[in-house]
């Protein structure tokens, strides 16, 4: 009897967790299960608004750092929208303990070795002429413990020093931005042979830092008054721009040898960059305290790196939305379109970054979670072209302007590259105030 | 003794734990949005295999709640611990698709055992009515035609923690009280995972009820016969809320809004009859909810719901019969006409049930083992029709405590 009620029970048990199996098994998943919809009255509705007025406008920050940047851009182009743009870049060089040259060495040639990178705007397929000059003064960094109230230096594109206007040496050359192997020649024979007798003499001008830095001083990459189709952006850190110097040593074999002496304090290079804006929509900006709304642009606005380009937009009619309670954000995002066909010729940057700005156009970073500067990736819409865009999240921007029941109407939003890339990258950025308009999404929720 | 200490210990520390951890997530279906959502009926463990009916019996081998005046059947030397498991699948279906929930919790939990000649006791704790669903609709953002996904989902439901006794003045008639402590949370959320945003209304409900019950007797031969009737008086709760809005970045507590919530005024009575170990019943219940006031959706509305149910049971024959290993069968039906309108279409819920009570080696306890398979609800103007089939274990100690305190 009690083995017969055992076995029975255990079927019963077995057949239970068979059936609970099967059950679990056929049941709808409790995000999937929809029946009851109809009995449902919302309480909450969410609503997109991107009616909001944006005024664009193009602002003009006068000087922005292009020291340290490791790149020295020379040369000039000019076009319609933005001018013409001329660039110098100022260097010095390296002082070492250069060593010993022997007596029987003989001198054969010197050159500035320029190392292309990609970072060109213009027409690169039309000759391009570079000069190099001798300065005449050294390259003073300035002291931003004024500004920055820390210790650091820097130099700017508007910072210019004396030089020879006389080039040691010109080069024209068909650019070959693209080449690996290849570099543009320099050839200063005069200042390298010179110079190679000095090392080779011991002289007290290259026996320590300050004599060597006082009798070389620096060198300007111009382009001199040639007119170039395009600016070339060369690598300028201390082991990639360098000076050669050539010479041999006759023995059984002739014995060739050179002598590299490095860039200077890369914090002693960088590009002075002069704009024309005279010829294009922003002609006066200048004359009107760096700001020219867009309308007065044909409903443009323009941001370009090196020159201290930004594009503004504010927001005059988020004000409105304080009426009235029961609502919550729960998202906002700025929606930048650049013109159409804008970018055809030059690439838009990958990314774009997002500051605030207040009255006086001072900028600071907006943030996003991980406290990075807010950046919006762009977007390029392969299929249809037309949703090409950057999207910032600035919902804490918002939010944090509303939190007091009071939109600055003064409180800007400031589009640019990255701090570290505005001195640093030619890149640029029309955006058009109506087709396709730079928008500001507001997600809410009332209820 | 140290093992039936164990148990009680541990009986009381799961009456003591149990009511908050699974404070009565019963239900789910979708019907439990309205009022105070399912409720959940007296019947414990036993009678619920008897289509509830419960009002006339008496408490002799199961703890029946449903009717105070019950306890005064206990036998003098007996205590009986009793806890309620169940499992319920049900399948949900419109005029158009169907769709299925499996799930489980625990039903109820309650101890009886007599005091004196004249006096009963039981305590306990058993859900009243519980609201459990979960149902995802599509929304769109207004001004848009995008669409997001929301959820609507309903928790919580009104516990019932009672105090009861049955007094005995007169022999063959009984008169009892269940003193009870009704209390609970009520809670809707309506939210969207992919905006994240969750509206919550948060509504807290308690108030004190009494139940009152009668047991009368009659004894024609071997045949027993029992009257029950049950009373108890309608009542407003008392109700707190709180609305929260939640999103990403910011919660806030809104201003509170009115709800109201009342349980009716209930009457019924029963007819039972017993012969050895055969035992059948009957039983009719009304209670008043159309008066009961409730704020509800626009097109819901209350209505007097009416219960009536039949049931039986019966031994095993043979050698087994009258013995410690009786196992007894159950069957019984259940219809009632519930106290929701929606739509004009009123909500009606019916079930057939069946049960085995088989007794536990050792100790003399009993699990109970339930299964009903029922329909709820209509498919009419967009409605649903629910089928389901539950599975309910019910455990029952029954222990000789007292009287091996007394003399060992």
């Amino acid at each position: 009897m009690k083995g017969t009620g055992k076995g029975k029970k255990g079927r019963q048990i077995l057949l239970l967790i068979v059936l609970g199996i099967v059950l679990i098994g056929s049941c709808t998943k409790t995000n999937e299960f929809t029946i009851g919809t109809g009995f449902m009255m919302p309480e909450t509705r969410l609503e997109i608004v991107d009616t909001f007025r944006v005024d664009l406008s193009t602002i003009l920050v006068d000087s922005i750092i292009t020291s340290s940047k490791q790149i020295a851009y020379v040369g000039n182009y000019e076009d319609t929208i933005f001018g013409l743009i001329t660039s110098r870049s100022f260097f010095d060089l390296k002082y070492d303990i250069f060593g010993e040259i022997e007596e029987k060495a003989i001198y054969d040639s010197a050159a500035f070795i320029l190392n292309y990178t990609s970072k060109n705007i213009g027409d690169t397929l039309y000759p391009m002429s570079v000069s190099v000059h001798r300065m005449t003064e050294q390259i003073v960094p300035i002291n931003l413990e004024r500004i920055l109230y820390n210790a650091s230096t820097a130099l700017f594109n508007t910072s210019s020093f004396n030089y020879e206007p006389e080039p040691m040496s010109t080069v024209v050359f068909l650019p070959e931005p693209n080449g690996r192997d290849t570099a543009v020649y320099l050839n200063v024979n005069a200042f390298g042979e010179e110079l190679f007798s000095l090392i080779r003499s011991k002289d007290e001008r290259v026996s320590s830092e300050d004599f060597f830095r006082n009798y070389v001083k620096g060198f300007v990459l111009t382009s001199g008054s040639v007119v170039n189709n395009a600016i070339l952006g060369f690598a300028a850190g201390t082991e990639k721009l360098v000076l050669k110097i050539f010479y041999h040593i006759n023995r059984e074999e002739q014995e060739k040898k050179e002598l590299v002496i490095k860039m200077g304090d890369i914090g002693r290079q960088f590009n002075k960059v002069d704009f024309d804006l005279s010829r294009t929509p922003l002609a006066d900006i200048r004359e009107n305290r760096n700001e020219v709304p867009a309308k007065l642009t044909g409903n443009k606005a323009f941001m370009q790196g090196m020159t201290g380009l930004y594009v503004k937009c504010k927001f005059p009619t988020v004000q409105n939305l304080m009426a009235g309670d029961g609502w919550k954000v729960l998202k906002a995002e700025l929606v930048v379109e650049p013109e159409k066909f804008s970018y055809e010729k030059f690439p838009l940057p990958d990314s774009l970054y997002i500051y605030s700005g207040d009255k006086k156009n001072n900028m600071s970073m907006l943030r996003d979670g991980n406290n990075q500067h807010l950046k919006a990736l762009f977007e390029f819409d392969d299929y249809l072209h037309e949703n090409n865009r950057y999207t910032f999240d600035i919902t804490d921007f918002i939010l944090n302007e509303l939190s007091d029941s009071y939109f600055d109407p003064n409180q800007s939003l400031i589009l640019g590259l990255a701090s570290t890339k505005q001195g640093a990258r030619f890149q640029r950025l029309i955006v058009e105030g109506r087709r396709p308009p730079v928008k500001l999404k507001l997600y809410y929720l009332s209820y | 003794m140290r093992r039936q200490l164990t148990i009680y210990s541990l009986a009381l520390m799961l009456m003591i734990a149990l009511p908050g951890t699974l404070s009565s997530q019963i239900t789910s279906s979708p019907y439990s949005i309205f009022g105070m959502g399912i409720l959940e009926g007296n019947a414990s463990g036993l009678s619920r295999a008897m289509g509830g009916t419960n009002i006339a019996f008496l408490t002799d081998r199961a703890i029946n709640y449903g009717n105070p005046a019950s306890y005064d059947g206990l036998d003098s030397l007996l205590t009986i611990f009793e806890v309620g498991i169940f499992s319920k699948y049900s399948v949900f279906q419109t005029s158009k698709e169907k769709q299925s929930l499996l799930n489980a919790n625990f039903r109820y939990m309650a101890m009886a055992f007599r005091v004196s000649p004249w006096f009963s006791t039981s305590f306990g704790f058993t859900p009243y009515s519980s609201v459990g669903y979960n149902i995802n609709t599509k929304a769109f953002l207004e001004g848009t035609n995008i669409e997001y996904l929301k959820s609507y989902i309903g928790k919580g439901g009104v516990n019932r923690f009672y105090v009861g006794g049955a007094f005995s003045f007169i022999k063959k008639l009984s008169l009892g009280v269940n003193a009870s402590y009704l209390f609970g949370d009520i809670t809707h959320i309506e939210a969207s995972k992919a905006y994240e945003f969750s509206l919550s209304d948060i509504t807290y409900l308690s108030n004190f009820t009494l139940n009152y019950g009668l047991n009368y007797q009659v004894d024609v031969k071997d045949w027993k016969f029992n009257i029950g009737l049950i009373y108890s008086d309608g009542k407003k709760l008392r109700t707190r809320n709180t609305t929260i809005i939640e999103t990403k970045y910011e919660t806030e507590i809104l201003k509170s809004r009115k709800y109201r919530y009342s349980i009716p005024t209930t009457m019924g009575g029963g007819l039972s009859v017993r012969r050895n170990y055969f035992k059948a019943g009957i039983d009719y219940e009304w209670s008043s909810w159309e008066e009961a006031d409730m704020s509800s959706a626009y097109y819901f509305h209350t209505r007097n719901s009416n219960r009536i149910s039949a049931g039986f049971e019966f031994p095993s024959q043979g050698i087994r019969k009258g013995s410690v290993s009786m196992v007894m069968y159950r069957f019984g039906g259940e219809y009632r006409e519930s106290y929701m309108v929606i739509k004009g279409v009123p909500i009606d819920y019916r079930a057939v049930s069946m049960g085995i009570g088989i007794p536990l080696k050792g100790v003399v306890s009993v699990v109970n083992t339930t299964l009903e398979f029922g329909q709820n609800g209509s498919i009419k103007r967009d409605l649903f029709r629910e089928n389901f089939v539950t599975l309910s274990i019910d455990l029952s100690l029954r222990d000789l405590w007292f009287r091996k305190r007394q003399y060992l």
